[in-house]
């Protein structure tokens, strides 16, 4: 029949590029083994490095010759999951954060605890096992990990005399936050006093705001069983911390920063947002920059974590070379020198250690003991996330622009099981 | 009027699939068949990327993208673009037109000055035009329209605001097509015979019946084209809203392709896409095909 | 015209220059934004005169050139559309000619198929085709973004209309000497019809080059990628480089900015024969 003539020959079509999929790989030349790794282009500072180190490892071992391929951020997702589906993929490469686990689920990944050395996997950050831990296996290490938080400048919070936190649990709750923010509006000329980092796109609004979530009660979706989103993503719980944010644009408390200058131009005393601009506020403000906690919303102020990782492609015929790769990256060394570029929180506890920025008398090591004593969250770890992370930023959207907020939760919610549900539940699979 | 003779008849036969061969060819591989795999696709589950086994579901995507609200909001805006877009295009493309055809000096920079955005790709006009509706004060729209009304514009959120949304995406897409259609009208212009005009004024005829009676009917041929094709091309909107607004706000710009995009990248529904793309077909063929009955039956010769 | 009132030309010329502003505008932004640092992006609450840089410079060009491989990705881009325009202007004007001119069966179907065609875009046959040339084993070369692109059913409609209202005479008198339709083409009909080419050859160069989706999908290395997902290096988050962009973007135009001058005779003279009968 008709049907099933169109049922076989999409069948045939798939198997064909998926016996393509067995793997095309470079050929290795003799004793140089040839990988081929994928970053993603970051700051020009981070890429810098990365090819330093990439230059570095080349001369230290050299039967192993890496070749490198940079490929912008803002696509670097679409890049790897369009490889991803015609065997394409490199020998290592990395990951943006909770993107990982739908790969580990499409099986491109090979697990990394028999590769790596037992001393460096008890080194890692135990954000950064939790990040890269699915199932019973570890798949991917970061070589660091992320700090989420407000910055402020010290004088504007003195001028309305605001208490000033200085860990975590000082966290100031939603109440005193908002009274802060009234208080700086009052003084301020166009009321605009808070910077969200409006003008970012993508992944920003779930890893910057569903922290907040968390810290009501409520979160993107129930972590027993990841299978479904409703009752949690839209709970009352959640509805109210959303609205609390829409309040805050609607009251004009918000700036949209398009020139991405607000807190750098003086225009707003705060700044929500991550470790990524430590380095440029600290250059205009060296003495009034002040590290805050996350406001908290009733249990306790989290934040968020996550960052890129390195992961081997199940693929790679050269799986103890790449993970020499990994292992050089992860030399105290090596994530130092990384994380000067970039600010980002070491992902090993001995380089945090000797950190400037993140030691223990360091401007930024509040980022540090939240990652290090379980205040941030990871967000959520199942193949689903692109699809929740999808429903998220398009429900934020609609509460940014002022539309319904129980509605636009519940939208986020149905469409978040509705994949669940279509996908069966994402089971692991065996081979 | 290729002659003669049934030998060269047939031999000219196969000549002419010689001469068309090569792009059907192209056209059957690189469009064609695609388009047939994606109809093909819309009637099962696969996803972009899965372990699981690929399943036949009939008429399931087409249930679920009507049942869809954003989709349906997609299609409502489509349409909506095109309601605005296309005759205000086509007017402002006959009035630069007309203007440009005057015999004054200096219309060949002005020519190359409506054509320029033209060049732009999409994708870079629809950044800077973010600036351009940038909210508040020290927005070039916002500042420009503050000016003008000489202090009494309050700024608005142009991409932000449901209300102004579609319409700041309609004015960037009229910015970047115009050119291209004032070609096409100019080129029909400068065809018109200098013989009627003398003609009609001779007879007394003013500047606005001459326009009436002459040019416009004169126009006629070009301008139903150049409107088939600014129909088809508003409905595949895309770009602009990709960058500028994402489809919201609500869903106040999202249109047929920018849902299908993201539902097959985004949410990695290939299939659901899949049929996305076939009503798209469906309906934009629809009209193709009522736009060139409608321009038949006013008399108008192929 | 003799006799005109100097009312009636103020009139256009004002009209002319209040529109040419409007439409320039947006351009002068993007111009005067690749010579400022990116904070400056805004209008800094000068009026209209603060969109001037402050402290003019080439820094963000000089960034562009610093950061990303630009001459390479100019040099692909302009290899591809090259390629595709050439491929493109053979193929689809004989397709064109064979439509408007001979006769053989299936011509009117045919015709109509085509019109059809016409409507779908890349995107909805993106991912299909996507699987056709990871299949073909075509992934991160030059050719999967070419090929695909020769055979164009817009192309092969304005060529059609452009030849059927060509004057027949030239051609009859060549049938008349015993040419053949291979011959009339190529050395008659083709040379008088410049300006349909010149047409076709800016629109389909103008659409390559901004073309992203489908390389973005079948591409990865930096060999072989073109100039819209370079400029997408820019737009990583955090910060969007506006300056960087928008330096950019002026590179970006300008090559097919010059090719629209110096065919900018030829294609409004092209248009006017395109017989646009609908």
């Amino acid at each position: 029949m008709c049907v099933m003539r169109l049922e076989a020959a999409t069948r045939g079509l798939l198997l064909g590029f998926a016996l393509l999929s067995s793997g095309c790989q470079q050929p290795s030349s003799d004793d140089v083994l040839v990988l081929q790794v994928w970053a993603h282009a970051g700051q020009a500072a981070e890429r810098e490095v990365l090819r330093a180190q990439l230059a570095r490892f080349n001369q230290q071992y050299d039967d192993i010759q890496l070749n490198l391929t940079l490929i912008p951020e803002r696509d670097y997702n679409a890049q790897v999951q369009a490889a991803a589906l015609a065997g394409d993929l490199p020998d290592v490469l990395e990951f943006d954060g909770p993107y990982l686990y739908n790969y580990i689920w499409q099986r491109h990944l090979r697990p990394l605890e028999d590769l790596l050395p037992q001393s460096l996997l008890d080194d890692l950050l135990p954000s950064i096992v939790a990040q890269g831990s699915y199932g019973e296996h570890l798949y991917s290490v970061g070589v660091y990990d992320s700090g989420l938080g407000l910055y402020a400048q010290r004088s504007a919070l003195e001028n309305v005399g605001a208490r000033i936190p200085v860990s975590n649990e000082e966290a100031w709750s939603i109440g005193e936050f908002n009274q802060i923010l009234e208080r700086l509006a009052a003084l301020d000329e166009d009321r605009a006093v808070l910077d969200i980092k409006l003008n970012y796109s993508g992944e920003w609004y779930t890893y910057g705001f569903s922290p907040l979530l968390q810290s009501a009660g409520a979160d993107l979706i129930e972590r027993e069983s990841y299978q479904a989103s409703d009752g949690t993503i839209n709970s009352p719980a959640a509805v109210s911390v959303m609205q609390t944010l829409q309040d805050w644009i609607e009251a004009g408390y918000v700036d949209p920063n398009l020139d991405d200058a607000a807190f750098t131009s003086g225009r707003v005393a705060l700044s929500w947002v991550g470790h990524w601009e430590y380095a440029r506020y600290r250059d205009v403000y060296p003495d009034d920059l002040l590290l805050l906690p996350l406001p908290d919303f009733g249990r306790g102020s989290r934040t968020g974590q996550g960052s890129w990782n390195w992961g081997i492609t199940s693929h790679s015929p050269h799986p103890r070379a790449a993970a020499q790769f990994i292992e050089f990256l992860m030399r105290t060394h090596e994530v130092l020198v990384m994380c000067e570029a970039n600010a980002a929180v070491p992902g090993t506890r001995s380089a945090v250690r000797q950190s400037a920025l993140y030691g223990d008398e360091g401007p930024l090591a509040l980022f540090a003991a939240q990652l290090l004593q379980g205040v941030s969250v990871p967000r959520p770890k199942t193949p689903a996330y692109p699809v929740i992370t999808t429903e998220f930023q398009k429900a934020f959207q609609r509460i940014r622009n002022g539309g319904d907020v129980a509605q636009a939760l519940d939208t986020a919610a149905e469409k978040i099981d509705q994949d669940i549900v279509d996908n069966q539940g994402y089971p692991f699979l065996p081979r | 009027m290729i002659a003669t003779g049934e030998q060269e008849n047939k031999r000219n036969k196969r000549l002419a699939w010689l001469f068309v061969l090569p792009a059907l060819l192209g056209l059957l591989l690189f469009v064609l068949i695609p388009f047939l795999l994606a109809v093909m696709l819309s009637f099962t589950n696969l996803r972009l990327g899965s372990p699981l086994p690929l399943e036949f579901v009939g008429f399931n995507q087409y249930r679920r993208i009507f049942a869809d609200e954003a989709f349906m909001a997609a299609l409502r805006n489509n349409a909506l673009f095109a309601l605005i877009v296309v005759p205000l295009q086509t007017a402002l493309a006959l009035l630069l037109a007309l203007l440009v055809n005057q015999p004054l000096r200096g219309m060949t920079v002005f020519r190359s000055l409506f054509f320029m955005p033209v060049v732009f790709p999409l994708s870079l006009v629809a950044v800077v035009w973010i600036l351009v509706f940038a909210p508040g004060p020290q927005g070039l729209l916002n500042h420009v329209l503050d000016t003008l009304s000489l202090g009494g514009w309050r700024p608005r959120d142009f991409l932000h605001d449901p209300a102004w949304a579609l319409p700041a995406i309609s004015l960037t897409s009229i910015w970047q097509g115009v050119g291209f259609q004032m070609v096409i009208l100019l080129a029909a212009l400068q065809g018109i015979p200098r013989e009627l005009y003398d003609a009609a004024r001779v007879d007394g005829a003013d500047r606005w019946q001459q326009f009436v009676f002459i040019t416009l009917p004169q126009l006629r041929n070009a301008m139903i084209f150049v409107v088939l094709v600014t129909t088809i091309l508003a409905f595949r909107l895309f770009d602009q809203v990709q960058i500028m607004t994402q489809g919201g706000p609500n869903h106040a710009t999202t249109t047929v392709m920018y849902e299908a995009v993201n539902t097959a990248f985004g949410s990695q529904q290939v299939a659901r896409a899949a049929a996305m793309t076939v009503v798209f077909f469906l309906v934009v063929l629809l009209i193709t095909l009522l736009q060139r009955a409608v321009a038949r039956h006013k008399g108008v010769y192929e | 015209m003799t006799g005109e009132p100097y009312f009636r030309k103020l009139l256009v010329y004002f009209l002319l220059i209040a529109l040419a502003l409007s439409f320039f505008a947006p351009v002068a932004m993007m111009l005067l934004g690749s010579f400022k640092p990116d904070d400056e992006v805004l209008l800094q609450g000068g009026g209209l005169l603060s969109a001037l840089p402050a402290d003019f410079s080439w820094f963000n060009y000089q960034d562009v050139f610093a950061r990303v491989p630009f001459l390479r990705y100019l040099f692909n881009s302009a290899l591809i559309g090259a390629c595709i325009v050439a491929g493109g202007l053979l193929v689809n004007s004989m397709a064109g000619y064979a439509f408007a001119r001979l006769r053989w069966s299936g011509r009117e179907r045919l015709l109509v198929v085509v019109v059809a065609l016409m409507i779908i875009p890349l995107e909805a046959i993106a991912v299909p085709l996507f699987y056709q040339v990871t299949l073909l084993g075509w992934r991160d070369t030059y050719w999967v973004q070419i090929i695909p692109f020769v055979a164009n059913a817009f192309a092969i409609y304005l060529f059609y209309s452009f030849f059927l209202d060509l004057p027949k005479e030239l051609e009859e008198a060549a049938c008349i000497d015993g040419a053949g339709p291979w011959r009339i083409f190529f050395s008659i009909v083709a040379p008088n019809a410049k300006p349909v080419f010149a047409t076709v050859a800016v629109l389909t160069f103008l659409t390559q080059w901004g073309a992203f989706l489908w390389p973005l999908m079948v591409t990865h290395s930096e060999a072989v990628r073109p100039l819209p997902l370079g400029i997408a290096m820019f737009y990583s988050l955090p910060p969007l480089q506006w300056g960087d962009i928008f330096a950019f973007g002026v590179m970006m135009v300008m090559p097919v900015l010059l090719i629209f001058v110096l065919f900018q005779r030829w294609f409004v003279q092209g248009v006017a024969t395109t017989g646009i009968k609908g």
